[in-house]
């Protein structure tokens, strides 16, 4: 894959794959009468991928709050999307090489891609990391995700999978299916009854969760019988059938059948722009934008915090120090880690936790004291995040991003 | 704009406990259909892992909400179970979704006082691996106001990317910040009268209805659930157990099993003592007893039969200590009603509390102290 260069292609062009190859990038029309527009006004400083991004950001972040279909909430995440391909591509293609398997990176691409609204609604900018740090973190997480998902698809029975899957995405599985609320809300309750009637029992593991036999059909088509409001013919015969379909949506929604990307993706369907959408830079919010990049530049709250992490993470012990560098360094698994030292998973587990408790309480107090910011829950979940997203910048030098 | 949104698009290394050996699938109590048993089975490996796990690292006052005799009553209609921390409750969902996609809450660990808890945490259970991992929690407020009631099923649905993925966020801010709202207002149960809840009990006793928390307004259901001794009696017919509180066969043959789980032991006192009240017609030598806690002090509830359909109720200190002023002892009829002479307190320090009561054959009777014993749970006996 060839890297972009120019701002002007990187905030408007999407990658194309073939083959399972990235080859080419595909410039996106609007996008780059957009950008271009932007590239035109002058302003005095000589603009990096980062500015153009902080200010697309601060766009999208600031109109989705009003309006989250407006033109310009779409025209920015796609600037957006546009701008985070590569980073997407390198997690994708980091992690097939892991894997053995490159033959996946496109898959894992579309993957990571899928996420794009997610992880840019899951960002900060006030937590301290670079949207394209951050988006590299994410991706790879849900890829990770993905896998782990398939990979208990892959050892399940049909049957174990209705019990594996929550009624949120069963709902979701059967709508991408083209069924009807009337529908979806029918095979959800013959799904809620056959979990009434069917489990396995002690001692049995689920994954290979058999077939229910006749008769077991059969109690469960008359539960449903009794609960369902409305006249339908459904004997045991039926409710497997539609069990089946239940099982077999859930599985192709948790595992899609991989269809060759050949199409350049955004995120969001860049054809319904509305033509009269003027591509005009707003000068005042470039100047927010710049007042932001300074602020960010000579931040040294953030300096400090990194002291203080830094300081807390060499009091912590020898042992927790050596599983957060396998953990965030090697990108290791709690698993392969415990492997390793030849302990349990969940020793592994423990002082994982427990070492990020320690950082975690370090940075509260330091945010309490020095700060005298007042802590609530929703502020320490977002320190959380800054320790896990520190940890993982910390630890991980051979990431491709990091040179940026 | 959910402020909370989004938050969980990194992995933080979740927290993964194990369950040990398969001995809780392996569950004494009977439940009325498989789905309930295997509900049963994933909230016990819920306790089994979390348990140990708070107290040894986070919290040693922790401990199981209701005593393991009761949760079988729990379980097999509602799916959920609860730790107490020293007035602060976690209510531990489990689920076997492998998509995380939502926290699904019944209504019952929400909207009933008694039930309600502080933090709710969604608890990923694998059998097959015999492991637990915590993926998230929110709190009872965020619930309440970010979470989409399905009247359908009568459950709270929360977004799994909304909760808070790091559990030591928990911890530090009960530290922290202690006079965070973590709960939002709910209203109390309505009283139900005894015929009422005779009613329910035989339809939603009866184990054909598999769906007895879905059959019958929310508000009945619930004043049904909140009342332990109720929802021990829709248990016991449900699985089809004969009458677990008869006093008559306690006092003839022997403690009910359940009795026993719970605490109740018969003590066999010299007639002597029983002649001397000048009581000729009692022939026996008898008194039913249990231990309780109250603030923090040992006590002992005894029950006698002191004639014909006439019992005696005490409350003892066990210690040289005495009953400190204000300790009540009540009875209640089975539906919580008061009646004349229902109640003993001290009014001084005192030895004892005692109550006599003449009941009818088949009535019920509820005790209760004031302040509440440790780990209270109503209890119906039945004369």
């Amino acid at each position: 894959m060839r890297s972009r260069q120019s701002i002007l292609e990187i905030f408007s062009t999407f990658l194309s794959f073939e083959d399972d190859l990235a080859t080419r990038w595909i410039v996106d029309g609007r996008l780059r009468r957009s950008i271009q527009g932007c590239l035109d006004d002058n302003i005095d400083r000589e603009p990096s991928p980062r500015f153009w991004a902080l200010y697309w950001y601060q766009i999208w972040q600031t109109e989705s709050l009003s309006n989250a279909a407006s033109p310009r909430v779409k025209i920015s995440a796609n600037h957006l999307a546009a701008y985070l391909q590569e980073v997407c591509y390198w997690s994708a293609q980091k992690l097939a090489a892991d894997l053995f398997k490159k033959e996946l990176v496109s898959d894992f691409f579309q993957i990571a891609i899928i996420k794009f609204d997610r992880i840019v609604s899951g960002f900060n900018v006030d937590r301290g990391i670079e949207l394209k740090s951050y988006a590299s973190l994410a991706f790879t997480n849900a890829i990770k995700d993905t896998l782990r998902q398939r990979q208990e698809v892959e050892i399940c029975t049909d049957w174990a999978l209705l019990h594996k899957v929550s009624q949120k995405r069963l709902g979701e599985s059967l709508q991408q299916l083209g069924f009807n609320r009337e529908q979806i809300a029918m095979y959800i309750l013959a799904w809620q009854c056959f979990k009434i009637i069917y489990a396995p029992t002690s001692g049995q593991g689920l994954r290979k969760l058999d077939k229910p036999d006749l008769a077991t059909l059969t109690e469960i088509s008359r539960l449903f019988g009794r609960e369902y409001i409305g006249a339908i013919n459904c004997d045991g015969e039926t409710i497997s059938q539609w069990l089946s379909s239940c099982g077999a949506a859930v599985r192709s929604f948790l595992y899609p059948t991989i269809v060759s990307a050949s199409q350049p993706k955004s995120a969001s369907d860049s054809s319904e722009f509305l033509d009269d959408f003027e591509l005009t830079v707003q000068s005042s919010l470039l100047t927010q934008t710049i007042e932001r990049e300074d602020a960010i530049d000579r931040d040294n709250q953030r300096s400090q915090l990194q002291q203080i992490l830094l300081r807390a993470l060499i009091k912590s012990n020898v042992e927790a120090q050596k599983i957060l560098q396998m953990y965030y360094g090697q990108n290791l698994t709690q698993q392969e880690i415990a492997i390793q030292l030849a302990t349990k998973q969940y020793t592994v587990s423990r002082r994982l936790t427990n070492a990020r408790q320690a950082l975690l309480t370090a940075l509260c107090n330091w945010s309490q004291t020095t700060l005298h910011k007042s802590l609530d829950t929703s502020v320490m979940s977002d320190m959380s995040l800054t320790i896990e997203e520190w940890l993982k910048v910390h630890y991980s030098h051979s990431d491709p991003l990091a040179e940026h | 704009m959910n402020t909370l949104s989004g938050l969980s698009m990194l992995a933080i290394p979740q927290l993964h406990l194990p369950i040990g050996d398969d001995s809780h699938t392996q569950s004494e109590s009977a439940y009325s259909s498989a789905g309930s048993r295997w509900q049963a089975a994933l909230n016990q490996a819920c306790l089994d892992g979390l348990l140990p796990w708070i107290q040894t690292e986070r919290d040693q006052q922790a401990q199981a909400w209701t005593k393991a005799a009761h949760r079988a009553s729990i379980w097999d209609v509602v799916n959920g179970s609860a730790i107490d921390l020293n007035g602060t409750r976690l209510v531990l969902i489990p689920t076997t979704a492998i998509d995380f996609a939502e926290l699904r809450v019944p209504q019952e660990w929400i909207d009933l006082p008694s039930w309600a808890g502080d933090y709710y945490l969604s608890v990923y259970v694998n059998l097959d691996d015999r492991e637990i991992q915590v993926l998230g929690y929110t709190t009872h407020h965020n619930l309440k106001q970010q979470g989409q009631y399905d009247p359908i099923d009568r459950t709270y649905s929360y977004d799994g990317d909304d909760l808070i993925p790091d559990l030591n966020v928990l911890w530090l801010s009960r530290q922290l910040c202690p006079t965070e709202v973590l709960r939002s207002k709910v209203n109390p149960s309505p009283q139900m009268l005894l015929k009422q809840a005779e009613s329910l009990l035989i339809r939603l006793g009866d184990p054909n209805q598999l769906r007895p928390r879905l059959a019958v307004p929310f508000a009945f259901w619930g004043a049904l659930m909140e009342h332990s001794g109720w929802r021990q009696q829709l248990y016991r017919r449900r699985v089809g157990l004969p009458e677990q509180w008869s006093m008559s066969k306690w006092f003839q043959t022997e403690i009910s099993q359940f009795g026993q789980q719970l605490g109740w032991e018969m003590m066999t006192v010299e007639p002597i003592l029983v002649l001397a009240r000048g009581d000729e017609r009692s022939s026996t030598n008898k008194i039913l007893l249990r231990q309780l806690t109250i603030s923090q002090q040992p006590y002992e509830l005894r029950i006698s039969p002191t004639g014909d359909n006439l019992w005696r109720f005490e409350l003892h200190s066990t210690t040289n200590t005495k009953i400190p002023y204000g300790v009540k002892l009540r009875l209640l009829t089975e539906d919580l009603l008061p009646f004349a002479n229902n109640e003993d307190i001290a009014l001084t320090e005192t030895d004892r509390l005692y109550l006599d009561v003449h009941v009818s054959p088949g009535d019920g009777l509820v005790w209760e102290t004031e302040p509440k014993c440790d780990e209270f749970d109503r209890e119906i006996l039945r004369f």
